[in-house]
């Protein structure tokens, strides 16, 4: 039925262009690799990719003066807490919205969708006021407060909580189980994927978060990793041997996450695409 | 008659459960995310805000009339919005297409793809910063190596805005990539054979099944493309500071500056209800006309 021959063929072009679109995506890291490893003279110097001499030298450097380690614990400490709490939010949220009936559960649902469609800088300004007024600025516990919740995590909760059959759930009240319990047992484990999901973008999310902290966090000591990094800009001025070194520092611990979880970040994304 | 008394059981439960979860969050929300931007119609007094004026439209006045920068800014985000809507559009249903089609291998393409988009932005901009360095970058090295002239990239005041933008793609498609792969996947196979057996070509098919069933997956990427342009922020700023002058000085850079740079929260405010309104129109024309077209 279908002609061989020209499906082959097909197929031969369609590799060719994944791959030269795969290498234009990864090339770039390989060079920034290669890069950390290498002198500033060979950097700018040198047409091979691969250094002459692998050095640790770069990596020292910004580790010992410009606190790179601290950057790391502040955001730790910011994305981790925050992807709990967003987890937990939004998938006792989503429960709700998803299984319960209450009169202006729609209204509040929109309400809530709504904020999506403002733009951060609309809201920077009047948050920025907020957290001064409460004494947050310049804090960690004040990033950490502006992201409790999240819009798209309890959107997304609510999408995967529908799918699960309201059966499990009467089953579990008939037997006299609590909400709480509903929630823990039934719930958590059968949207287990969605949440996986969450809280790889959400980590990421914060992670790679730039914008709101470089705002709110003025001193050197609460900077997060992004800030450290624009700030190596001026520090390293076109260093790019030390500049490659503070973003594999930065990049690494991603990848390795997303190599790990990559169905989680594709599968999530494209289930939100095709119901969204 | 069962399932109402096991309603009324359920019922007491369900609702206090209800309440405890959504106070809070709903608190939440009307601490930190309902908040109504006023400062673009007060003048706000940072040591006693309690005695900010009123100033009705002022601000909005004074960034039309009296702020040539806000009309560069505005002007910059919209050529780059459409820039990157005209580059990553065509090149993400290219790639998703081969994606959707390749019999082996799409699990690793996939992971290459997506690679940029989980990395971190500033990192990214370092990255690029350095191999478009006009000097010693890599870039150039590999233009002149195949006899192109050398180019400015984000240095030069034409070249700058398009650095950004190739910057950005190369950093987000694989986002818009993944998306119209699932949307094209999710067309029925037999579709396409039946328009084989009927004798239809492959531009046919594309144009009759293709693209009408991938209408909403496209409205939902034209739309996400477009709201995320428009607020360009953090490429722009670690890439080129805005510069070289203002070639890349976006509306959001606008905003933040304006705000806490030179604490004047009014014009910011006013500037950045006006992006709102923007965004907003774009969205809602986009909206209505890939409504319209091919509807079956």
């Amino acid at each position: 039925m279908r002609d061989k021959r020209g499906e082959t063929a097909g197929q031969v072009v369609i590799h060719a262009v994944l791959l030269t679109f795969a290498l234009v995506a990864i090339l770039p890291f390989v060079w920034m690799f290669c890069a950390s490893f290498k002198t500033y003279v060979e950097v700018i110097n040198s047409r091979a990719l691969l250094p002459e001499m692998w050095s640790l030298d770069n990596y020292v450097e910004i580790t010992g003066r410009i606190g790179f380690v601290r950057a790391f614990q502040n955001s730790g400490s910011i994305a981790i807490p925050a992807t709990i709490a967003i987890i937990v939010t939004s998938t006792a949220a989503g429960y709700v919205f998803a299984k319960y009936q209450f009169p202006g559960k729609e209204l509040i649902f929109r309400l809530i969708l709504s904020t999506m469609m403002v733009p951060f800088t609309v809201a920077i300004i009047p948050l920025f006021i907020a957290m001064s007024d409460i004494g947050l600025v310049n804090t960690l516990r004040g990033i950490i407060l502006t992201s409790l919740c999240s819009t798209f995590g309890i959107f997304l909760m609510r999408q995967a909580i529908e799918t699960i059959p309201n059966d499990y759930i009467d089953a579990a009240r008939i037997d006299g189980a609590g909400e709480a319990w509903i929630l823990r047992q039934v719930i958590v484990p059968l949207a287990g994927s969605a949440i996986a999901t969450l809280a790889v973008f959400t980590f990421l999310g914060q992670w790679d978060s730039y914008l709101w902290p470089s705002i709110m966090l003025k001193s050197s000591k609460n900077h997060t990793i992004p800030i450290v990094l624009a700030g190596m800009r001026s520090l390293y001025s076109a260093r790019y041997n030390v500049w490659a070194a503070g973003s594999m520092l930065t990049v690494i611990p991603v990848m390795l996450m997303f190599s790990v979880a990559q169905k989680q970040f594709i599968g999530g994304l494209s289930m939100a695409g095709l119901k969204g | 008659m069962d399932m109402a008394r096991v309603g009324k059981v359920v019922r007491k439960p369900q609702f206090r459960f209800g309440l405890l979860v959504l106070v809070p969050i709903l608190a939440w929300y009307v601490m930190l995310s309902f908040r109504t931007n006023v400062m673009a119609v007060i003048d706000y007094n940072l040591l006693h805000p309690e005695q900010s004026a009123y100033v009705g439209l002022a601000h909005f006045r004074t960034i039309f009339e009296g702020y040539k920068l806000f009309w560069v800014a505005g002007l910059n985000t919209l050529k780059y919005s459409a820039l990157i809507n005209a580059i990553m559009l065509p090149l993400s249903l290219a790639l998703a297409y081969c994606l959707a089609n390749v019999a082996r291998g799409r699990g690793a393409y996939q992971w290459a793809l997506f690679l940029p988009v989980v990395v971190s932005m500033a990192a990214v901009a370092l990255l690029f910063r350095s191999l478009m360095d006009p000097d010693v970058g890599i870039f150039n090295r590999l233009l002149t190596s195949v006899g192109l002239p050398r180019s400015r990239w984000l240095t030069g005041p034409k070249s700058a805005l398009v650095s950004v933008v190739l910057v950005d793609t190369w950093k987000a498609a694989g986002v818009y990539i993944v998306l119209l792969a699932a949307g094209l996947l999710n067309i029925p196979a037999q579709l396409y054979d039946a328009a084989k057996v009927d004798g239809a070509s492959a531009f046919q098919s594309f144009a009759r099944i293709t693209l009408p069933l991938l209408r909403h997956t496209l409205t939902l990427v034209v739309v996400l493309i477009t709201i995320g342009s428009l607020q360009v922020y953090v490429s722009a700023l670690i890439l080129t500071e805005g510069g070289p002058g203002t070639a890349t000085t976006m509306i959001s850079q606008f905003v933040v500056s304006e705000a806490f740079t030179n604490m004047r929260f009014g014009l910011a405010s006013a500037a950045s209800l006006v992006l709102f309104g923007v965004i907003l129109i774009i969205t809602m024309f986009q909206l209505r006309l890939m409504r319209t077209s091919w509807e079956y």
